[in-house]
């Protein structure tokens, strides 16, 4: 780039080809209104039916397991924690790339989240229902869910609020609820403009409801402002904390491979890391299927790939803690779990597809060509996806199936309704999706105009100096 | 002090955001009360503009976590250490340590919604309608037009006020009546 000395005081970081700077604000409506406008071509009901169809499965394996009770599942003892809690760390953590995305960028101003925010936060609202069905389920009698909240009941029993599993409900339930208000913020101007480009009465009557009135209105706007800065600045420590509080489930127990301390930053940086990858491999065909690439540049999918990067090795650091915390201890439980089980034992097919995909495969972003190239950067993310499940899957059935007392070492394999579930709630979250990308600018319009004219005046200053 | 609204507004719109915020200043310094910018997004400089004191939505998000901090506290303690303690390996039964996550969370679940009804309280919001949707040229507020409106009493003349916007650089104006809020 040919930037000289008087561009560089504004910010050496500042990327300049954020949006296509063609675009003004009328074109950017248009291009980014489009979508919901425009009625979706074969490819959207392709796939809508075959998230649909892997819906129905969801809706088989929760009836059954209804019908029937837990008992179906392959969880036993001495594996009573199985898939549920595997399928649920991995959609939580799949969830908090959208408010990393939206909240600690929106912190740190960087402004290249402005694109993808909307698509991110979407994402986590989707993957943190999938999460909470598992939980749910779990309990057995799904029904008395509400037993795990704090309601004056008829029993005169209170939770206990000792437990991790406590603390889990309400770091759940929050972490959804101030997802949605985020999100919710953040669509209501989009609303508007929805409600205000509208052909029918019925659309604008729909968008009208949800845009609750907005009118663009600059004391609206003054007080929103910082209502949106404040929810980000809200959010960024909720996310560190709900993988917290989910890593503490594991660590406050005293199971090998489960019991150490580096568990909540090493879940946190996972959660990142998987989060990220699902978000380059949603983003990748949507920009393309949306027509989005003016917004969602090469620049973006790079950056999401240096962070993919930055937080695979995190993850790897933490295995590695954790083989050498095993070793250092020399507690012969603990070496067992680490040298020979997981690597050895039963399992050690997804152990090493884990070690392949979570510390093998971010490597090869440190190569410029593979982090900007589409084919590359979502085969990796797909790869980062399945690699993170399986470490999930790793801590989980291998701590449970041979812990201390070999005479109760059992081998956990799943049934079919276990994967019914799971395949359901990956059906749920492409249907969801499917449908917001259809209703709803899978951009946040308003915030990438501001940023166009922000942008627009840094050009203009930047010539003028010369 | 907010003006008295009043029921009759002058619309302007402006090419760009910067003309738009230049004539708001100009026509607030000529002494108009209650004006109201619209954009498609928040404008640099606007709340200046309009003279606006700061949002109160910090002290309400602020009132909103401390409510929550104390909801999760006196809950956490009394449930589980006076009306129903339960004796689990002699563990103390009043244990902060424990109640820390919980408190975090409420503490941030009421401070967001001290935040989002803040902000909707605020801003008087939901308001289905408003006179300013009486004018279809105002559609654009909310997609690529930069707007100024100026209250007037009801059966003033209004073109005074016209011809200021008009000087300032105003595309184009209307005047829009409607019900009193």
């Amino acid at each position: 780039m040919a930037q000289t000395a008087a561009t560089a005081p504004l910010d050496p970081l500042e990327p300049r080809d954020l949006v296509a700077p063609h675009h003004d604000d009328k074109s950017l409506n248009e291009t980014l209104l489009d979508h919901v406008w425009r009625k979706p071509g074969k490819g959207w009901f392709m796939l809508f039916g075959l998230t649909l169809s892997a819906l129905g499965l969801l809706v088989v394996g929760v009836t059954y397991t209804l019908a029937r009770g837990i008992g179906v599942w392959g969880n036993n003892q001495p594996v009573g924690w199985a898939f549920d809690i595997i399928n649920f760390v991995w959609w939580v953590g799949i969830g908090h790339a959208g408010t990393l995305i939206s909240a600690i960028l929106l912190l740190f101003q960087q402004k290249w989240r402005t694109s993808i925010n909307r698509f991110a936060e979407a994402m986590t609202l989707f993957a943190v229902m999938c999460a909470g069905l598992f939980p749910l389920l779990h309990t057995g009698r799904p029904w008395f869910a509400f037993w795990l909240f704090p309601y004056p009941s008829t029993l005169g029993a209170w939770p206990q609020f000792r437990s991790p599993l406590v603390w889990d409900v309400f770091a759940i339930s929050t972490y959804l609820t101030v997802s949605a208000l985020f999100w919710f913020v953040g669509l209501i101007p989009d609303l508007a403009a929805l409600r205000d480009s509208s052909k029918t009465k019925l659309q604008r009557t729909i968008y009208g409801l949800f845009a609750l009135g907005w009118r663009g209105s600059g004391r609206h706007w003054h007080n929103y402002k910082i209502a949106y800065l404040l929810l980000a600045g809200l959010s960024t420590p909720l996310v560190v904390s709900v993988h917290t509080i989910v890593s503490f489930d594991f660590a406050v127990s005293l199971l090998p491979g489960w019991h150490a301390t580096i568990f909540p930053p090493y879940f946190v940086a996972g959660a990142v890391f998987s989060g990220f990858a699902m978000v380059i491999t949603l983003i990748v065909p949507a920009r393309k299927y949306l027509g989005l690439r003016d917004v969602i540049t090469d620049r973006h999918l790079e950056n999401m790939n240096k962070v993919i990067l930055a937080t695979g090795l995190i993850v790897s650091y933490g295995y590695m803690m954790e083989h050498f915390v095993a070793w250092y201890s020399q507690n012969q439980y603990e070496m067992w779990t680490f040298y020979v089980n997981r690597a050895t034992g039963p399992y050690a097919g997804v152990y090493w597809l884990m070690i392949a995909c979570n510390v093998i495969t971010p490597n090869i972003f440190w190569f410029k060509k593979c982090r900007t190239s589409i084919p590359i950067m979502w085969v990796a993310s797909i790869a980062v996806n399945i690699g993170m499940w399986c470490e999930r899957f790793i801590i989980i059935v291998t701590s449970l199936s041979q812990d201390f007392l070999p005479s109760s070492w059992g081998i956990y394999t799943p049934t079919w309704v276990d994967w019914c579930i799971y395949i359901g709630t990956l059906g749920l979250f492409g249907t969801l999706f499917l449908l917001f990308l259809k209703f709803v600018p899978a951009v946040a319009i308003s915030e990438v105009k501001e940023l166009q004219l922000e942008l627009k005046h840094a050009r203009h200053n930047s010539h003028g100096a010369h | 002090m907010e003006a008295t609204v009043l029921d009759s507004w002058v619309l302007a719109e402006f090419e760009t955001p910067d003309v738009l915020v230049d004539a708001t200043r100009q026509m607030r310094e000529k002494g108009f009360q209650g004006m109201d910018t619209y954009s498609p997004y928040p404008l640099h400089g606007g709340s200046e503009a309009l003279g606006l004191p700061p949002s109160k939505v910090p002290f309400i998000a602020l009132c909103g976590g401390l409510t929550g901090l104390t909801t999760a506290l006196a809950m956490q303690t009394w449930m589980n250490t006076y009306d129903y303690p339960l004796n689990i390996g002699g563990r103390p039964l009043l244990s902060l340590p424990a109640w820390v996550p919980i408190t975090f969370e409420l503490s941030v679940l009421f401070a967001a919604f001290g935040i989002f009804f803040g902000l909707l309280g605020l801003s008087k919001l939901p308001q289905p309608y408003h006179p300013v949707f009486e004018s279809d040229a105002f559609r654009t507020a909310s997609t690529h037009g930069y707007w100024l409106s100026v209250p007037h009493a009801t059966g003033q003349d209004a073109s005074a006020v016209i011809d200021q916007l008009k000087a300032l650089g105003a595309t184009q104006v209307t005047v829009v009546t409607g019900e009193k809020e």
